[in-house]
């Protein structure tokens, strides 16, 4: 049987060069290539707090145990490994051992590390090229306990404000905030979730004197104070940002719906993910540029995406463009003589220049539409660009910078150009739909498809009232002057021509220029056709909604009572549905496009609508409308600012804002202005951005702030504004007389009021407040979510606060479960789902026993490189592996059958309700149902008995259910039912071996167990091996040949049970006691608990084994001894029932041997001893006994060498089953001695922890 | 039509009339805002544009001796805007929930939103469920129609469309809901029942009226009155009110509505 040995992972690292022979470190040992070494460690407690405090407070922050590899004699040393902690470097030791007699020297050694390093930790911080985060991600990923997927974002020094000011470090990583510090002989843990933060605030230090602190709010009211962050503003920005993704996962993990626009027939994995723009993605874009095998910091990654976006929005760019050169250039346009200094941008297809002075002006040049770039021998030896676009508009963009900057500008233009000759292809088609080429030269008009419905049914609004003509002369003239659609120069005068109203014609084009969606429709010509066709025929939620509201979309234009305008409003809608499924459709989105559909065609209607749903108006129309519940909460803020006093006095009369105003942002006025003047809205929304829904708004209430004030109630609230709007057309000041004054409509008073009175309300502020305040937002809907979900459920005999907890519990699993399996890749069907994985770490948090790290689950052994060393040590390290694997085994069996329970429709996937009634079941069922659960679960062959190997799987489970406990009962109690279920399970005929068909391996391991039992005591350790990791599961197994097949039903299993105290309290209550919902398990603990959790099941694993071996070894004519050969201790005789020691228990408790029945004490001992270890790493703070516990651990270490993962604490594990086992010796030999129980064969061999 | 629409007379002007906020609730498209429309105007519009976030109406009505004046919220039926509602029914005295007769899945969504008021609303609101669009399953016709046509909701709304654009009922639809069972959920869940159309008016009037006949209109006119002469938070007031008035409501839920079929 192949041993498997699995490395540590979080300990190795990229081989860096460090020195020997440091002062602060103590060599512990050394072999001929490797050292291990620590930290200075003193027995003055005080020092060593002093020293911890130093590394801590200081950058230079080194892990205490490190391994070097030796190269040559006097050249540098290579350090490879470093750990926190001492069991963490002596799995790695031990590890490493298998390198050590290698006859391949550095190279190969080397090799080795490096591929251990990437291939174990693929995709994480270990591979990363910045050497300071991956030794702080390993920090970090250490003390807190982690996984080691979770990548370190950043980590500053800065100081908590507790009971007392503490200072440490600040980790941030993708899912975490954490604090770390350890301030003379004070530890101070702090371990946020990112999903369960409500609010983050930017604060002046405690004294008030320096802007440096940061106060975080979780949703739960709980704050915390951080100050002296000397990079305040970039913590608070990355903090921003990392909340800001993991708000757009909790929003889709709680989403009322699943995907409405997926065609109902479809496949669930190929919908596209919304939310794209994840960290995931990142790390895809980061390989494009560096294909190599490490990885970037994250952080320089995060930095990245927030440039590109700051970039791609001031210039309206799709999302695919990343900037990748800039330098300050002044442009001179055609033969003018006017200079505009300012910035220029490259993107991968743009060209952008923008100029913030006194001659204002936007410039985004699309890369195909230029036609010839020309470097200019410049007076000033600059360099100096010029461009001619494709229709002779001639641009001069002279370079402001450094030679050699200014040459790899010139060359990435060169290359990107060079890219973008296939796009110059669709240059000229593209250009027949746009309007603005008719218009200049002289043509008519574009085809009836390209043109929006006005030009077959009319514009809205009396043409020659709106200047039609002359607006579109200015425009022709704008145009010929600062280019046209692709190539439009945003001057001067461009705002001024949108605020007086677009002509009607041009209308649907400037609204793409300004919007940015003609860039989408340029580059991804025929998308738009494709989608339907792709999609045609099929049907989806979406779809039928979008039905309903077809014939409902403004209806008073005649357009949209004849099937031309249905048909056109049905295309965008639906191909809308199909490219964002996850969005589909929301009521308020017909009423928009069909609105835009007057003045753009079809495709033209479809791209603006993608840029006001994924970049205008984020959020609000997706199935939680985050977004418009978040602009109302800022437009509240806005109006309690700029109006306090009405803001009062709304909040007197118990009005909400949003009733109001939430309409108005959904559909953008268009439903509550007439349709003149939504569109002149609309002009300017498109080119400035949702800050003028807000300027409006904010002037609307301005101007009827009179009679607001004088409304008693939302009802008249509501009619002054419905009065208000009804009346836009007529004159503001139909008493003056000034006749121009007169002349002023209402309408126009408002959009003065809007752009005078409320310029302060910029974009960046808009920005600004929507980063402050979603959080609050996206929780609200949360808890909302929750509500209504819980509403739906049947909770069974659960209080309301259990629900609210399981419901928390099941998101939570949900949440991280997604954020592991790789974002966005999960399947729609299971949104709202467990499934296995999810399941487990669901069941984790709410019941101790169920804690079962899920990379401990599925981790991918890697097999030793050298297989004849390995042999040699096989001994010691293939038992550990092996059993490790066993314990995994047994409680993923246990916890996938909990799991198919609990499916009762069998759809693989778990929802809210089938948890709730399977816990509901256990925890309010009664003792016999919960006897019946456990009795079904191991029924395997569901025969309705159990058979020999299903009573000791059921065995193992309570081993594994009990593990944690505290308790000296179990493990007698578990022993009895085993002997007492064999006692009374019906005894079927004998069968003899051959008849057995072989159906697995593990007859084979038994088979040969046996065997090898009799002839040879060499091979005890494999022998011990592949019994022990039988797994009980597998159905019929054979048995040995003289071996009666046993049935047992389940009355009598239900009386086994009862005949023991300890087994009847379980089933009784101590089960069901086992889900705490309400106490919640503590985090430290669980955390400790996993680290343990490794070694007890192990020596369950263990202990299982002898009792297996012992039930094969009974109706045996002659004990086979147990000695193992290698081991070297006095305890290796198990076969008599002396005193019998643990190797391990040298150091601290010798064990008692006990009959069977009475209460194993030693045990006790041992488990208290383990118990008082817990506590102490709990605490993890006494210095005291951490050394006491690192010398025994050494000198575990020093006996028995293999321990690979193992810590002090496993260390008592081990003595505390190994106890076991030589107590279910005890009891197997007297059993022998008065019945015809045999003694195990493997019981002293799983012992064989040889040196 | 009733004496509900032609109430606000001028013999009624000379009362303070008793402020009632009522929400609708319910699946899209199966005619809140028709409903409203033809209790506040009278009329029916047959593309009524979808409602969106929530419109607001009012009506006054007479009854007996009092006035009473409708505040009407009149929300967005589309699933994602189920998190906008509690915005609108906070407050509220009455719910008219909406269903349609023609459709199964939305007496369902009625009855979710009845259990969402009992847990979330006001303790004492006037909940009325009202099955919308009875013109379209006129009795002498559902029977004969083809059953099996309408299996899917999709081809029934086809149907339903072609139906409205029709403006006749050339041939009716089948009923999927019939009277017996919504009105038996009703009565076990106290609620009134009814059923309407809104397209030609039937029934429309008698849900406001009995709305306004159970709700306990001497409490809200007094406390408004005390609220608003004090100048304090009017709708506190409302609400106090009704937590005082809760014990005199008791018993009154058994009360049978009337069925307008």
């Amino acid at each position: 049987m192949a041993a498997h040995l699995k490395p540590p992972h979080n300990v190795f690292i990229l081989p860096t060069p460090c020195d020997q022979y440091n002062p602060l470190f103590d060599t512990v040992q050394s072999t001929e290539n490797f050292v291990l070494q620590r930290t200075k460690a003193s027995k003055n407690q005080f020092l060593n707090s002093f020293l911890g405090t130093i590394q801590n407070v200081f950058d230079g922050k080194q892990a205490p145990f490190r391994i070097l590899f030796r190269r040559q004699l006097n050249a540098q040393a290579l350090m490879i490994a470093e750990a926190e902690a001492q069991k963490n470097i002596d799995h790695a030791w031990t590890w490493i051992q298998v390198l050590d007699d290698a006859q391949e020297k550095e190279e190969w050694v080397l090799t080795k590390i490096r591929s251990l390093v990437t291939r174990a930790d693929k995709g994480t911080d270990d591979i990363t090229s910045d050497e300071k985060v991956r030794s702080a991600s390993r920090a970090f990923r250490q003390t807190f306990n982690v996984l080691p997927s979770e990548r370190l974002v950043s980590y500053y020094s800065c100081s908590f404000h507790g009971k007392m000011m503490n200072q440490g470090w600040m980790y941030i990583s993708e899912n975490y905030l954490c604090f770390y510090s350890f301030m003379l002989g004070m530890e101070t843990k702090i371990f946020l979730e990112l999903k369960d933060i409500g609010d983050l605030q930017k604060e002046k230090s405690k004294r008030g004197v320096f802007a440096d602190a940061i106060r975080v709010v979780m949703k739960d009211a709980r704050e915390y104070f951080f100050s002296n962050l000397f990079h305040r503003d970039e913590t608070y920005d990355i903090l921003v940002q990392l909340t800001t993704l993991t708000m757009e996962r909790l929003l889709r993990n709680t989403a009322l719906e699943h995907a409405p626009g997926q065609s109902n027939g479809d496949d669930p994995e190929s919908v596209k993910d919304v939310f794209s723009v994840d960290v995931d993605n990142l790390d895809n874009n980061e390989s494009l540029y560096s294909p190599a095998p490490t990885t970037r910091p994250l952080r320089l990654g995060l930095e990245e995406q927030k440039r590109d976006s700051q970039f791609q929005l001031r210039f309206n760019l799709p999302t695919s463009e990343h900037l990748m050169e800039e330098s300050s250039a002044t442009m001179v346009h055609g033969d003018k003589t006017d200079m505009f200094h300012g910035r220029i941008y490259m993107s991968e297809s743009f060209l952008c220049f923008i100029c913030t002075e006194a001659n204002p002006c936007v410039l985004a040049l699309p890369l195909f539409t230029i036609r010839r770039v020309e470097r200019m021998n410049s007076r000033s030896a600059m360099y100096a660009l010029n461009i001619l676009t494709w229709h002779q508009m001639r641009l001069v963009f002279r370079l402001n910078g450094p030679r050699t900057q200014c040459e790899k500008f010139c060359g990435t233009l060169k290359t990107n150009l060079k890219l973008q000759v296939r796009a110059m292809r669709s240059l000229k088609p593209f250009l027949a739909t746009c309007f603005s080429e008719a218009l200049l030269a002289d043509r008519p008009d574009v085809s009836e498809k390209d043109s929006g419905l006005g030009w077959i049914f009319e514009f809205p609004g009396d043409p020659k009232k709106l200047k039609n003509k002359s607006k579109t002369k200015l425009w022709l003239q704008y145009f010929k002057d600062n280019g046209r659609n692709l190539t439009m120069n945003k001057a001067a005068t461009f705002p001024k021509l949108i605020r007086v109203g677009l002509p009607n014609k041009l209308r649907g084009e400037v609204w793409e220029a300004c919007s940015g969606s003609l860039y989408l429709r340029a580059m991804n010509p025929g998308e738009y056709a494709k989608l339907l066709k792709d999609n045609e025929g099929k049907m989806s939620l979406s779809l039928e909604e979008i039905e309903k509201d077809l014939n409902r979309s403004l209806p008073e234009y005649e357009a949209y009572q004849a099937n031309q305008g249905i048909n056109r409003l049905r295309n965008v809608l639906s191909a809308y549905a199909w490219k964002n499924p996850d969005l589909g459709y929301c009521q308020a989105m017909n009423i928009v496009t069909s609105a835009i559909l007057i003045y753009q065609s079809e495709e033209q209607a479809f791209w603006t609508l993608n840029v006001l749903c994924d970049r205008l108006l984020p959020g609000y129309y997706s199935t939680s409308m985050y977004g418009a519940l978040l602009d109302q909460t800022i437009l509240e803020h806005l109006l309690e600012k700029t109006m306090p006093i009405l803001s009062k006095h709304l909040k007197k009369v118990d009005v909400q804002l949003s009733v109001a105003c939430l309409p108005w942002f959904l559909s953008l006025f268009i439903n509550s202005m007439p349709l003149v003047y939504a569109f002149r809205v609309l002009d300017c929304f498109f080119f400035e951005g949702p800050k003028v829904l807000f300027q409006i708004s904010l002037a609307i209430m301005k101007v009827n702030g009179d009679e607001l004030l004088a409304s008693k109630d939302d009802g008249a609230f509501m009619d002054v504004l419905k009065k208000y709007f009804s009346t836009l057309d007529e004159s503001a000041f139909p008493n003056s007389t000034n006749p121009k004054a007169r002349a002023l409509t209402k309408f126009n008073e408002l959009m003065l009021v809007a752009y005078k009175e409320f310029e302060s309300v910029t974009a960046e502020m808009v920005a600004e407040l929507r980063r402050n305040h979603q959080l609050k937002v996206v929780h609200n809907i949360g808890s909302f979510t929750k509500r209504s979900q819980l509403r739906n459920i049947a909770p069974g005999k659960f209080s309301k606060d259990e629900m609210s907890v399981i419901y928390d519990r099941f998101y939570s699993a949900l949440f991280y479960g997604r954020s592991q399996s790789g974002r966005g890749s999960n399947k729609q069907g299971e949104a709202r789902a467990l499934d296995t994985n999810t399941f487990v770490s669901f069941l984790g948090s709410i019941a101790h026993w169920a804690q079962v790290e899920d990379d401990q689950m599925e981790g991918d052994e890697i097999q030793p490189i050298n297989g004849s060393s390995q042999h040699r040590r096989r001994g010691s390290t293939s038992t550990t592996s092996t059993t490790r694997e066993r314990r995994r085994v047994v409680g993923k069996h246990f916890i996938s059958r909990l799991f198919e329970r609990f499916d009762e429709n069998g759809s693989g996937i778990l929802s809210l309700q089938e948890v709730t009634t399977g816990l509901g079941d256990i925890i309010h069922g009664d003792m016999m149902s919960r006897m019946q659960l456990f009795f079904d679960m191991h029924d395997l062959n569901k025969d309705g008995t159990l058979n020999r190997d299903e009573i000791l799987g059921m065995s193992e489970s309570l081993l594994f259910i009990y593990r944690y406990d505290d308790g000296d009962t179990y493990l007698p109690a578990i022993s009895n039912f085993i002997r007492n279920a064999f006692e009374f399970a019906e005894k079927v005929e004998p069968v003899k071996k051959e008849e057995f068909v072989v159906e697995d391996e593990d007859d084979d391991d038994e088979d040969e167990d046996s065997k090898k039992s009799k002839e040879t005591k060499e091979d005890e350790s494999g022998t011990e091996a592949s019994s022990a990791s039988k797994p009980t599961t597998n159905g019929t197994t054979p048995q040995p040949q003289e071996e009666p097949e046993i049935q047992m039903s389940l009355p009598s299993f239900r009386m086994v049970v009862l005949a023991d105290e300890t087994l009847e309290r379980l089933f009784d209550s101590g089960f069901s006691d086992s889900f705490k919902l309400l106490e919640p398990l503590d985090r430290q603990r669980g955390l400790f608990a996993k680290e343990v959790f490794d070694s007890l099941l192990s020596e369950g694993r263990k202990l299982a084994g002898s009792i297996a071996g012992g039930i094969q070894g009974r109706g045996r004519p002659q004990h086979t001894p147990s000695s193992s050969s290698s081991s070297s201790l006095p305890t290796a005789d198990a076969n008599k029932s002396t005193a019998s020691i643990s190797e391990k228990q040298d150091t601290d408790a010798v064990v008692v041997p006990v009959a069977p029945g009475a209460p194993v004490t030693a045990t006790g001992a041992a488990v208290a001893v383990s118990a008082g270890v817990v506590a102490d790493k709990i605490k993890e703070s006494d210095d005291d006994e951490d050394d006491d516990l690192e010398e025994v651990s050494r000198e575990d270490a020093d006996v028995d060498g293999d321990d690979d993962e193992e810590d002090d604490e496993d260390g008592d594990g081990d003595d505390l089953l190994d106890e076991v086992e030589k107590f279910l010796t005890e009891f197997d030999l007297e059993g022998g001695g008065k019945k015809d129980l045999g003694l195990t064969s493997a019981a002293g061999a799983v012992d064989t922890t040889s040196p | 039509m009733s004496q509900a629409n032609d109430a606000a007379g001028p013999a009624a002007s000379n009362m303070k009339p008793v402020q009632v906020k009522l929400v609708l609730l319910g699946e899209a498209a199966v005619g809140k805002s028709s409903l409203v429309l033809r209790f506040v105007n009278d009329e029916f519009q047959l593309n009524k544009e979808p409602t969106i976030g929530a419109a607001f109406l009012t009506q006054k009505c007479r009854l007996e001796d009092k006035v009473i004046k409708f505040e009407i919220w009149d929300t967005a039926g589309q699933e994602r805007f189920h998190s906008l509602a509690p915005m609108y029914y906070r407050n509220a005295q009455a719910a008219v929930i909406v269903y349609d007769v023609t459709k199964a899945s939305s007496l369902e969504k009625a009855k979710s939103w009845v259990k969402e008021l009992q847990r979330q609303a006001n303790p004492n609101i006037v909940i009325a469920l009202t099955g919308n669009k009875v013109d379209l399953v006129a009795n002498r016709k559902s029977r004969t129609h083809n059953d099996g046509e309408v299996d899917e909701d999709g081809e029934q709304d086809a149907q339903e469309i072609d139906e409205d654009e029709e403006d006749d009922e050339d041939y009716a639809i089948t009923r999927q809901v019939p009277t017996e069972e919504a009105s038996a959920y009703a009565q076990e869940s106290g609620l009134l029942f009814f059923e309407t159309s809104a397209k030609n008016g039937q029934g429309v009037a008698e849900v406001f009226t009995e709305i306004a006949k159970k709700i306990p209109l001497e409490h809200i006119l007094s406390s408004s009155r005390g609220a608003r002469a004090g100048g304090v938070n009017g709708s506190n007031g409302r609400v106090d009110l009704q937590n005082g008035a809760n014990g005199q409501r008791l018993g009154g839920q058994q009360e049978k509505g009337g069925c307008a079929c």
